[in-house]
């Protein structure tokens, strides 16, 4: 994103120019949306998400700090309300610490849309913080440094996640045969 | 090396993260273990996947109901009454800058032409480093790099038949860009992007057009080696 528009758009946002926030709401709702949608996979969800986010982004407008990017500042919020969403649900979770076992399947090798449902599938499988850097780094395309502002880790803490993360969903492909 | 050593530098060489020396290093070590080879092919294929995977539009209702939901404190200011003692202040204001003008243009006589000035005030600052123009697929136009005060940045002429967004790589840094170009945008300025932090003296830059999630053209702008 462009930061300068960003800090351009949010001034006038924040003087009460409404014309701005709904600028801001059509940079930024792809972007919020999919993220809440990869999260938490319902996409009714990820729209009460995207919808909290954006009022609570603009509710608190007078704190958020222009020295920061923008968009840090408002997948920091996203992520914040899909977590306590999950975490209102418990249920809703599908997390297994288990070993897995890494003997290639029968159908290894699947090509195309069935790799992709795969991954979707296992990326709903692994713990919701690893999902989280995942999410952060290959769909929003953030570099480590914007990771470590949304998130509010380390640097070194969120490269070691996302290697994890990345190592969790290759075993759980593994296990299906689908790479 | 141990195990968890090449695992790391494997990481890091998806994230284009690596140094020489480290990329060396772990050169050495998949041509000596098949086991870190095969590794490296499934991370690096996952990464292509996870970064392919397709975005969903939001629902349309989803920006009606944040902007009918907006407290009214962010609605735009009323227009200020012409009876309010604002305007009369700006107009007390604009009567004496028009009556200094014209003082000061009778006491100095007539300045130079407006197409003299051109030269110096109209002048474009930035400077295109690189252009690379798209053919006649889905996404065609031009797309140019520029420079500017130490700072880089790409500037897009495009037409597309649909909303389409754009994947900036260059070395370690990465910058998506939604809703470049699309129909509703045909005809209007080109948009420029700012590079931030991005070390284009070093690397090229590397433009993944994408519509709908899927990658629909390419492009690379780089810094010619003259400079």
């Amino acid at each position: 994103m462009n930061e300068d528009d960003d800090r351009i758009t949010v001034h006038r946002c924040r003087e009460g120019d409404r014309a701005a926030c709904e600028q801001l709401v059509v940079r930024y709702q792809r972007p919020v949306f999919n993220a809440a949608l990869r999260l938490l996979r319902n996409p009714e969800d990820a729209k009460d998400v995207a919808q909290t986010t954006f009022l609570k982004a603009f509710g608190h407008l007078a704190d958020y700090d222009p020295s920061f990017k923008f968009y840090s500042w408002i997948y920091r919020i996203a992520v914040n309300e899909a977590l306590t969403l999950l975490g209102s649900r418990k249920s809703f979770e599908k997390i297994s610490g288990e070993e897995a076992d890494e003997a290639p399947g029968p159908e290894r090798q699947v090509e195309g849309e069935q790799l992709r449902q795969a991954i979707e599938d296992a990326l709903m499988e692994i713990k919701v913080e690893m999902r989280a850097v995942i999410v952060l780094r290959h769909l929003l395309h953030l570099s480590y440094k914007d990771m470590s502002d949304v998130l509010k880790l380390p640097e070194k803490t969120v490269k070691s996640r996302l290697y994890e993360a990345r190592q969790l969903l290759r075993d759980r492909l593994l296990q299906r045969g689908t790479i | 090396m141990a195990h968890r050593e090449y695992i790391t530098l494997i990481h890091a060489e998806i994230d284009g993260e690596l140094d020489a020396a480290n990329r060396a290093e772990l050169a050495r070590h998949l041509l000596a273990d098949p086991n870190a080879r095969t590794l490296r092919e499934d991370l690096r294929r996952l990464c292509t996947e996870l970064d392919a995977l397709p975005e969903v539009e939001p629902p349309a209702q989803l920006r009606r109901n944040i902007l009918a939901a907006l407290p009214q404190s962010t609605v735009k200011r009323p227009a200020l009454s012409l009876s309010s003692p604002y305007w009369r202040l700006a107009a007390v204001l604009a009567a004496v800058v028009v009556a200094g003008a014209i003082v000061f243009e009778t006491v100095k006589g007539p300045g130079p032409a407006a197409g003299n000035l051109s030269g110096t005030i109209a002048a474009r600052t930035a400077t295109i480093v690189d252009t690379v123009r798209l053919g006649d697929g889905p996404v065609s136009g031009r797309v140019s790099l520029l420079h500017e005060r130490a700072q880089w940045a790409v500037e897009f002429d495009m037409v597309t038949g649909a909303p389409a967004d754009v994947l900036i790589v260059s070395g370690a840094h990465r910058l998506r860009v939604n809703g470049i170009a699309g129909p509703d945008k045909v005809g209007g300025p080109p948009r420029r992007v700012t590079l931030p932090d991005f070390e284009v003296s070093q690397q090229p830059v590397e433009l993944s057009f994408l519509v709908a999630g899927r990658q629909v053209a390419s492009a690379t702008l780089r810094q010619p080696a003259d400079r």
